[in-house]
């Protein structure tokens, strides 16, 4: 048995832009030589400038985009090894959008449901027991025949989370969860993400939500131009980082949500 | 002038061509959804040979009259291959194919609006690419592309009428027959072109209803 839930090992992911002319096409290097383990119940989150490739290795985490080099790991399975059932192993993990993603044509129960009967091919009621579950979870039982558009920005990314945990994946991979909501809605899907924390869900969270991370994070990453310069736990970054860079990002930060 | 239109004799030709040219709109139209599909989606994920394919396939159907595809499938195919195959089978064929041609545009076209992200949340719960293309993608994109499979039924209702020069009686068959049998034309037209009219009117209205009734709940204007 591996120690580890997840990990990430040397990883290797560059992407092309291309621009209005050949010449404006360039070679985006978003994650170079990325290493990352991540046991049960952990929670770990990444923080660093915008473009600087974090959304790129969670994707990469997920197999959604596919590493150039290096392995993926979950559990004792290398994703990463060709012939891989990746359906299977995207069932054991959860995802959560930036941009929410829902899917527009289903209800809030259907969305949550439709993994659960075609992918685990569980009979209906016993998908409707589960999603109901996973909607209770985040507390947004009052809306279950909405659809996506009728929704607040906060309902539907608690949506979008319950799609990911209603499977009980090993782990929940969370990519800017609130940065795509109003100030005013963030509270409740933050509250929902503590919800989680307190039950040891295991969770990589892009985030740049500082006091959330100070209350439940073990341990932060700061990464930068593809590559993770600084780990440590959330007391490291808020008293003295030792890298610069990430001493001048954390200052800006904290300035910025203090303000 | 009108004086034909009490002899039934004239009506149950008008009944058959009709029927025939309903028949042949609502299996061209419904064939070239079902192909028209698998050339979007084979444009999107295909490899290059695939795709060259599809656009050969495209630019056939879609870059000559109808009229010439239809006279080549009835007399020339059978010929090369000297077989026979029923000419209304054959007709019946083109008309799918070339609807195709055309609807694939539509299919990708709306797949495409959406494509991005509703496949990777698909994917992201585990559904392979078919099962999301399945049951994400294309409820979508059969939402976005019913006014366009109007316009497309409108325009193969009246293409139909081209089937009445390899000898398939449709209703513009059934008019010319009637005109020479009365010596009325003018009348003739004017009757058949109504009846075009109205089934045409007809089925678009329903497509409308049927739009309003599969909107997307929340959504007004749907996706773009």
């Amino acid at each position: 048995m591996s120690d580890f839930v997840m990990e990430a090992k040397n990883v290797f992911k560059s992407y092309m832009i291309k621009g209005e002319k050949k010449e404006g096409t360039k070679v985006v290097e978003a994650v170079k030589d990325v290493s990352l383990q991540i046991r049960k119940g952990d929670i770990k989150l990444i923080f660093g400038p915008s473009g600087s490739g974090k959304s790129t290795f969670l994707r990469c985490m997920d197999m959604l985009d596919i590493p150039d080099k290096g392995e993926i790991w979950l559990g004792d399975q290398c994703l990463t090894k060709p012939g891989v059932n990746l359906n299977k192993a995207r069932a054991r993990i959860g995802f959560v959008f930036q941009h929410i993603y829902l899917f527009r044509h289903l209800s809030v129960l259907g969305n949550v449901e439709l993994a659960l009967r075609q992918v685990l091919k569980l009979p209906k009621e016993e998908a409707r027991k589960h999603a109901m579950a996973a909607l209770e979870e985040v507390k947004v039982t009052d809306c279950v025949n909405k659809y996506p558009a009728q929704l607040s920005g906060g309902q539907a990314q608690r949506v979008g989370i319950a799609r990911a945990i209603a499977r009980q994946p090993d782990i929940i991979l969370l990519d800017e969860p609130t940065s795509a909501l109003d100030p005013e809605l963030t509270g409740e899907v933050i509250d929902t993400l503590r919800d989680l924390a307190h039950e040891g869900t295991t969770m990589l969270i892009i985030s740049h939500e500082m006091p959330f991370a100070q209350e439940v994070a073990e341990e932060m990453i700061f990464y930068d131009e593809g590559r993770i310069i600084e780990t440590g736990p959330p007391s490291l970054f808020f008293n003295a980082p030792n890298t610069d860079r990430a001493k001048q990002f954390m200052t800006r930060i904290i300035n910025r949500t203090t303000r | 002038m009108f004086e034909w239109l009490s002899n039934s004799y004239y009506w149950s030709m008008i009944l058959n061509g009709l029927t025939t040219t309903v028949e042949i709109t609502l299996f061209g139209v419904a064939i070239g959804l079902v192909l028209g599909t698998l050339l979007a989606i084979g444009d999107i994920y295909g490899g290059k040979t695939i795709k060259g394919i599809i656009a050969i396939y495209v630019e056939f159907f879609r870059g000559s009259p109808l009229f010439i595809q239809i006279f080549i499938a009835v007399y020339a195919v059978p010929a090369l291959l000297s077989i026979r195959i029923d000419h209304v089978f054959l007709a019946f064929l083109v008309f799918g194919l070339n609807s195709a041609g055309y609807q694939k545009g539509y299919v990708k076209g709306s797949m495409q609006t959406i494509l991005d992200d509703q496949m990777a949340a698909g994917r992201s719960v585990g559904l392979s690419r078919w099962q999301t293309l399945r049951y994400v993608i294309l409820p979508q994109a059969y939402r976005i592309v019913i006014p366009s499979w109007t316009n497309e039924f409108c325009s193969l209702t009246k293409s139909s009428a081209v089937l009445s020069v390899v000898g398939i009686s449709e209703l513009t068959a059934a008019g010319s027959a009637i005109s020479f049998q009365t010596f009325q034309p003018l009348a003739t037209w004017v009757v058949i072109g109504l009846i075009y009219l109205a089934w045409i009117s007809a089925f678009a209205k329903i497509m409308d209803i049927i739009y309003e009734k599969k909107k997307i709940p929340g959504i007004e204007l749907v996706l773009q």
